[in-house]
């Protein structure tokens, strides 16, 4: 299925978006480019890290909500249109931690309506203060033990999981390399799952080594061949992050206004698909230099 | 012995110097992340490393910009889920130390690196917890490393993302940690505190060569106290800081390039 296809089929407005990826790995920035492109309104993005995935998002003018443990770019300095849409009062975040979030997703995938945790006792994360729903949490105690003590969180299960991985088949098996970050809990949690991938192998491989599939097709709804539809975060095995693209980005998304309306028109409006993207950020000399730095780490 | 020091290295050397040969060590992004590599390359080369994104044990490659960096990936035990590592490992109680940064830190050692201002309509607005809470929550002990300023160290923060000791010496306790009397110890480029279990506030226990208390005092915005049996951090070794600027920041990446 094509990027464009998938997005059509399974993102509406107003959907809850489950985000893959994290910080400058493996973000799903081909089908992200899409609901950009088509622009799908009114979204609500989750996910642990949110990144760039979400920023653009957000400065497209899409996203009403995010729920999340952080946004930013680490090193390359913080989601600048999140930040912005924040502080105007324009976009409500709901803030948990990292283990929060996985654990919302936990109970989801296990179809439980929550799921307790140890973490966020005694903080502002558990206060009325910064819950934006009626009941953000419930603290209650272990009934075999009332001394001690969890927060239990609402479960997580988003309309639609847009991820990115090394391998799939047509069949919808994916096979993730490397890090997983909270991508199995959310993908099994999802409703529908759109997965674009670096390369498509044959299904009698996936059979063969069934050992090897993270996420088997029953959970998967579209797979959409995308070489370097990470980019310009990494992929593990395959590419490192692109350093100068997304300091341009940064550039751009700092800037607000023109500044990242001119990134929109060159980078995602004018092109067509992700390919021609693809040829203006460098093309193949980019790809060469990209995959010879993943290379010499591995 | 050195002869010049820059902040930015003692502060990475001497919060390195908390962590023991064995134990497993939760790093965070940034300067945690270095640190924690400073003392993989120096005294403690069978800590194993772990990274929220899911590697257990890597033997990470100068060096990371972030979490997801395949640098921090490299020759692990296992590329795991953040589930695993956050959940199996750390809130189980199986993390030795966690190492972490923050945005502001109070009297006792509560991390806001949320919002200033308003919730909803925030004067400033921060990444968040991501891992930070987690990890302050469950680790047996707690690094934070971050620079020494005022408006970095208020009485009381006006967001508490992380929990250090929440009000007092019960604090923790009271909103049902578990893990209710941890040692949490503070590097700064002016000093080294930690938590008085007695008051659970911070109190200085070494200063940084060449810093006085009275510094310190006039860079935070609560009174302080100094230990009865406070001193002075040691000054790196010239060996010291070849591995650190060589084996660990060889690019300057987080340590600017060297004079």
């Amino acid at each position: 299925m094509t990027a464009a296809e998938a997005v059509r089929r399974y993102v509406f407005d107003g959907a809850t978006v489950g985000m893959g990826g994290q910080t400058i790995g493996r973000c799903a920035m081909a089908l992200i480019h899409e609901l950009v492109r088509q622009k799908k309104r009114n979204l609500t993005l989750v996910g642990c890290n949110l990144s760039i995935n979400m920023d653009i998002l957000v400065g497209a003018g899409l996203v009403g909500r995010t729920e999340c443990g952080t946004g930013n770019l680490e090193r390359f300095g913080t989601t600048f249109a999140w930040r912005k849409a924040i502080e105007e009062g324009k976009l409500v975040n709901e803030d948990y931690s990292h283990l929060g979030m996985v654990t919302r997703f936990l109970g989801g995938e296990m179809g439980l309506p929550f799921m307790p945790t140890r973490s966020l006792l005694g903080t502002d994360i558990l206060s009325k203060k910064s819950a934006t729903t009626g009941k953000k949490f419930e603290i209650v105690a272990n009934p075999w033990d009332p001394d001690d003590q969890v927060a239990l969180l609402p479960s997580l299960n988003p309309d639609v999981a847009i991820v990115h991985v090394q391998k799939a088949d047509e069949e919808g098996n994916l096979i993730i390399e490397g890090f997983l970050t909270h991508e199995p809990e959310m993908i099994r949690s999802s409703k529908s799952v759109i997965a674009s991938c670096e390369e498509i192998i044959p299904s009698d491989e996936i059979r063969k080594y069934p050992e090897r599939t993270t996420i088997p097709y029953v959970y998967v709804h579209a797979v959409v061949p995308q070489p370097w539809g990470a980019h310009p975060t990494s992929v593990y095995r395959y590419y490192m992050h692109d350093a100068d693209h997304l300091r341009e980005y940064q550039k751009c998304a700092r800037e607000g206004g023109a500044g990242f309306e001119a990134y929109l028109e060159k980078y995602v409006y004018s092109c067509s698909s992700f390919d021609e993207y693809l040829e203006k950020i460098g093309g193949l000399k980019k790809f060469n230099q990209l995959r010879a730095e993943m290379m010499r780490i591995l | 012995m050195a002869e010049t020091v820059k902040s930015d290295e003692l502060m990475i050397i001497e919060s390195a110097r908390h962590i023991r040969d064995g134990e497993t060590v939760f790093a965070g992004t940034g300067m945690p992340l270095v640190a924690a590599m400073y003392a993989q390359k120096s005294h403690a080369p069978h800590m194993c490393f772990v990274i929220e994104t899911g590697p257990i044990d890597p033997q990470v490659l100068p060096v990371p910009t972030s979490v997801s960096d395949p640098k921090g990936m490299h020759r692990a035990a296992k590329l795991g889920t953040l589930r695993e590592v956050l959940g199996c490992l750390l809130q189980r109680g199986l993390v030795d130390v966690g190492f972490l940064g923050g945005a502001q830190i109070d009297q006792f050692a509560n991390i806001n690196s949320t919002v200033i201002g308003d919730y909803q309509q925030p004067k400033v607005r921060f990444p968040g917890s991501g891992g930070a809470n987690d990890i302050a929550s469950h680790a047996k002990r707690i690094l934070v490393i971050c620079r020494h300023e005022k408006r970095r160290f208020p009485e009381k923060c006006a967001y508490i993302t992380s929990p250090g000791y929440i009000d007092g010496p019960e604090g923790r306790k009271r909103a049902g940690i578990k893990n209710d009397r941890p040692d949490i110890t503070v590097v700064t480029d002016l000093a080294v505190m930690s938590v008085d279990k007695s008051t659970g506030k911070l109190q200085v226990l070494k200063l940084m060569p060449g810093v006085s208390f009275e510094q310190v005092q006039a860079n935070t915005g609560f009174p302080m106290t100094a230990s009865p049996h406070m001193t002075t951090v040691d000054l790196p070794t010239e060996e010291n800081l070849r591995v650190l600027h060589q084996e660990v920041d060889p690019e300057g990446e987080y340590l600017g390039k060297e004079d």
